[in-house]
């Protein structure tokens, strides 16, 4: 009967056992596939904006044609290589830095209640505070070193990280740390087999939020006092009226967002296979 | 080796929140399970059986009375009783096989061993080829099962099970009553059960506890007198028609009695009454 079982109680998913090729396979072209229609889409967008600047015949200052752009990109590739890496360096620093205060303080604050009511009001509060106001302060404090980017960035990403660490760790369901107490389970096993892998989901979340906000960090860090990176590259086009070139920086900087969550992502997708696994 | 588990007066009186006041949900039950039994607590929903398996688990303490193991009180409850909730709570981020091990981990045995004995194991318990997969994957019936495998691998003799098919249909139900009856047979286990059905009840047990609507207390114990091992076509003998109306009489009176008509326990003991008769 136990043999009868298995195989009379199929799966939700009928190849739920089955061989994993087939289904790597199928996953990947659903994947591909799921990249067509955003970049059909942006095709289309760039192409009516060619369209749009090329008949109203625009000035390049005020709106350059898409294929300026990338003119200006493939032109200034050199310099906006070498002044992307600094700014990647200054965000990789930052970001690290946020996922370790981030996720530090959500811990903290989940352990002790009376903790978590005197400190988190003030870590809203900290978001109230205009960081473009403040950003110079740091400057004056830190100097014009990588330090005032770093910290602009872990400012205005750390945020998201303590808040879904927070309601994460207390996502665990009581009933199951009731199971796990009956089994002769402490409070560090609990944290480990139920309260962490629970978090798990809700930490990817607020470093997803976070990759965004990190990249604005680093502008704004690099807008109030610098000599590199590709802010102060965008500042200084700018005061150039070097439009199309202002765009090119502007689309090296959505590439190293989009890069840091796309990185994210696909770490979350081999971390956490459960959670994106067939669901059945 | 601990296999006899006693209950004195348990009592358990909540405090109650604002209007409600306090809440008795047990008033003084007595219950004696023997080595190897396996014994049913059957009862309208809402009558405290849970709250009794959570007493009896240590997850809550009552409000008095005592628990005891081999006739005297344990230094630790919590701990010493394998449970099983209601819901099967299986961790969506550890696969069956994780899954089922997951109790002798937690009671210290290596995790590859404790793997190992999982993996053994999986083939009694209907989940051969499904070691790999997630909880999320598996129907009703095989869940259940993955969590009764976590509960039977988890190495305590007495067994507190409460209302593990309660979610299933009928059919799934039947064939995992008479798959829970072989495993209990093979492994020698003291059982607790607590269900709503009362054939299910008869069809398992040495011995059916009635329980009463709330405050909830024992009404009444029957010896289920039934030849082993127990097939399916004896809930139709005459013997096991005689034992369901010892049972259904007084719960219907405590039931129908003490309730308002329409809430939940009454309900659910109509829908018990209908079944016997049709």
């Amino acid at each position: 009967m136990a043999g009868w079982g298995a195989s009379s109680d199929p799966p939700v998913d009928d190849d739920g056992a089955g061989p994993a090729p087939g289904r790597a396979i199928n996953a990947c072209a659903a994947r591909a596939g799921g990249l067509l229609p955003p970049l059909l889409f942006a095709m289309l967008v760039l192409g009516g904006w060619q369209f749009f600047a090329t008949i109203s015949n625009a000035n390049a200052i005020t709106l350059p044609r898409p294929s300026q752009i990338a003119a200006a990109l493939w032109q200034d590739r050199s310099l906006l290589a070498s002044n992307a890496l600094i700014t990647m360096q200054e965000i990789a620093i930052g970001y690290a830095a946020a996922l370790a205060l981030g996720v530090g303080l959500g811990w903290l604050l989940s352990t002790a209640r009376m903790v978590e009511r005197a400190v988190y009001p003030w870590l809203v509060v900290s978001q109230m505070v205009p960081t473009v106001a403040i950003a110079p302060l740091f400057v004056l404090w830190t100097g014009f070193d990588l330090r005032p980017k770093v910290l602009v960035i872990v400012l205005v990403s750390f945020f998201p990280l303590v808040v879904n660490t927070i309601d994460g760790l207390k996502a665990v369901e009581p009933d199951l740390v009731g199971l796990l107490r009956t089994m002769g389970a402490g409070r560090l096993r609990i944290f480990r087999s139920a309260q962490f892998p629970a978090a798990l989901p809700f930490i990817f979340s607020g470093m997803k939020v976070a990759a965004a906000s990190s990249v604005i960090g680093a502008v704004f860090g690099e807008w109030v006092g610098s000599s590199s990176g590709l802010g102060y590259l965008i500042l200084t086009f700018n005061n150039q009226t070097a439009t199309p070139e202002v765009f090119a920086a502007v689309a090296a900087l959505s590439a190293i967002g989009i890069a840091l969550f796309g990185a994210v992502s696909l770490l979350e997708r081999l971390l956490l296979p459960w959670y994106h696994g067939p669901r059945g | 080796m601990t296999a006899r588990l006693t209950a004195e007066r348990i009592r358990k009186v909540f405090p109650g929140t604002g209007r409600s006041g306090r809440a008795t949900a047990l008033g003084g039950v007595d219950l004696d399970l023997s080595a190897g039994q396996f014994v049913s607590i059957v009862g309208p929903s809402g009558c405290g059986k849970s709250t009794l398996l959570q007493i009896l688990a240590g997850l809550i303490a009552p409000t008095s009375g005592r628990v005891l193991l081999d006739g005297h009180p344990p230094a630790r409850l919590l701990g010493a009783l394998g449970y099983m909730p209601q819901k099967d709570l299986l961790m969506p981020w550890r696969s069956v096989l994780d899954n089922a091990a997951l109790g002798m981990e937690v009671g210290g045995v290596p995790r590859r061993e404790a793997r190992q004995r999982a993996r053994e194991a999986l083939p009694r318990f209907g989940l051969a080829g499904f070691e790999d997969n997630w909880p999320a994957q598996l129907s009703g019936g095989m869940r259940q099962r993955a969590a009764l495998l976590r509960t039977f691998l988890g190495g305590r003799d007495i067994l507190l099970l409460d209302e593990p098919f309660g979610a299933l249909d009928a059919l799934t139900r039947q064939g995992m009553q008479g798959w829970l009856l072989e495993m209990w047979q093979q492994e020698r286990k003291t059982i607790l059960l607590v269900t709503h059905d009362v054939e299910e009840a008869i069809y398992l047990s040495d011995r059916v506890y009635l329980m009463s609507p709330r405050p909830g207390t024992i009404r009444g114990c029957l010896e289920v007198a039934l030849p082993r091992p127990r097939i399916l076509a004896q809930t139709l003998s005459p013997a096991f028609l005689e034992i369901k109306a010892r049972i259904l009489g007084p719960l219907s009176e405590g039931g129908l009695g003490e309730t308002v008509a329409g809430e939940g326990p009454s309900g659910g003991l109509g829908r018990v009454q209908r079944s016997a008769r049709g």
